[in-house]
């Protein structure tokens, strides 16, 4: 999506991501974005929670406005939970070999699908 | 096994944002691949200004979220990563009625995200609110749709080119981009 985002400010539209994943869009280098500290799906705000899910759209648009320079971050008020521990949780490494066995396999398989969906759509 | 403490990762001990790129090339070459992922990476940031107040701008949303496809499996709240629900080509859609769309085909932290309601990955309702209350000009009466497929190549050569054409048809002023 930062690609995405960097294509269209290239051509004169400027853009806002709102995401999750700071090193990823930033290694990625976008003009503005808004970073929420939030588990990945999360971008938008917390899950029932109107007012995270307002106020980060309001600090999107603020961000449009405000920004002067590529590159502009601004990081959420808002928290996930003042428990961080959910940070050990995504891509863990404690993994038994067994675990590590089901997980390839999946991964594998999973990746079958999206070759045959390419193929297919470009027949 | 999932008896790590929390605090064992850098991240959750000093509540630094999770640095997804060292861990996920951390986690695949654990399970034996040898070719991790390698992300974009640029030194140079392309930047465009507003060409109006944002009161007067129309906005559009772009997102990776999937419109609801039936026959595709699970893609309900909690549903496993799911590569059959995903799309491969850009899409639009228009924003009435509200669409059904879901993130089951993208890598989110399904342990601590349902996925089950929709506005904390596609802000349609929330715009909407804003642009009632008058904070920007309007919301484009349709949204645009990016695949993710792994592909830099396809993303910067065949998709962005397709958004930007759709937003020089609608005359977009500024563009919100949701990433899952």
């Amino acid at each position: 999506m930062s690609l995405t985002a960097r294509y269209l400010e290239a051509h004169g539209i400027p853009t806002v991501v709102m995401g999750c994943a700071r090193d990823i869009v930033e290694h990625a280098g976008v003009a503005r974005f808004l970073f929420s500290d939030f588990p990945l799906g999360n971008s938008c705000g917390k899950p029932g929670d109107l007012a995270s899910q307002r106020g980060l759209v309001a600090m999107a648009l603020d961000l449009l406005e405000t920004a002067n320079a590529p590159r502009t971050t601004v990081q959420s008020p808002y928290r996930w939970a003042e428990d961080t521990s959910w940070k050990d949780d995504f891509y863990r490494l404690d993994l038994t070999p067994e675990q590590k066995a089901k997980a390839r396999e999946e991964f594998d398989s999973q990746k079958a699908v999206l070759k045959a969906k390419l193929d297919s759509s470009h027949e | 096994m999932n008896e790590q403490q929390p605090g064992n990762t850098i991240e959750a001990a000093l509540d630094l944002p999770i640095r997804y790129i060292d861990r996920s090339r951390a986690y695949y070459l654990a399970l034996g691949y040898d070719n991790p992922y390698r992300w974009a990476h640029n030194v140079d940031v392309p930047f465009a200004s507003l060409t109006k107040p944002l009161t007067q701008s129309r906005v559009a949303l772009i997102t990776t979220a999937a419109p609801l496809k039936p026959d595709a499996g699970d893609q309900g709240p909690w549903a496993p990563y799911n590569a059959s629900a995903k799309f491969t080509e850009v899409y639009s859609m228009p924003i009435e009625p509200p669409p059904d769309l879901r993130i089951s085909h993208l890598g989110y932290d399904r342990k601590h995200t349902s996925a089950e309601d929709i506005n904390t990955y596609f802000p349609l309702e929330r715009i909407k609110k804003a642009a009632a209350e008058g904070r920007i000009g309007e919301l484009n009466s349709r949204f645009y749709g990016v695949p993710t497929l792994r592909s830099q190549r396809l993303t910067t050569e065949r998709d962005a080119p397709q958004i930007l054409e759709l937003c020089r048809e609608d005359a977009i002023d500024a563009a919100i981009l949701v990433p899952t």
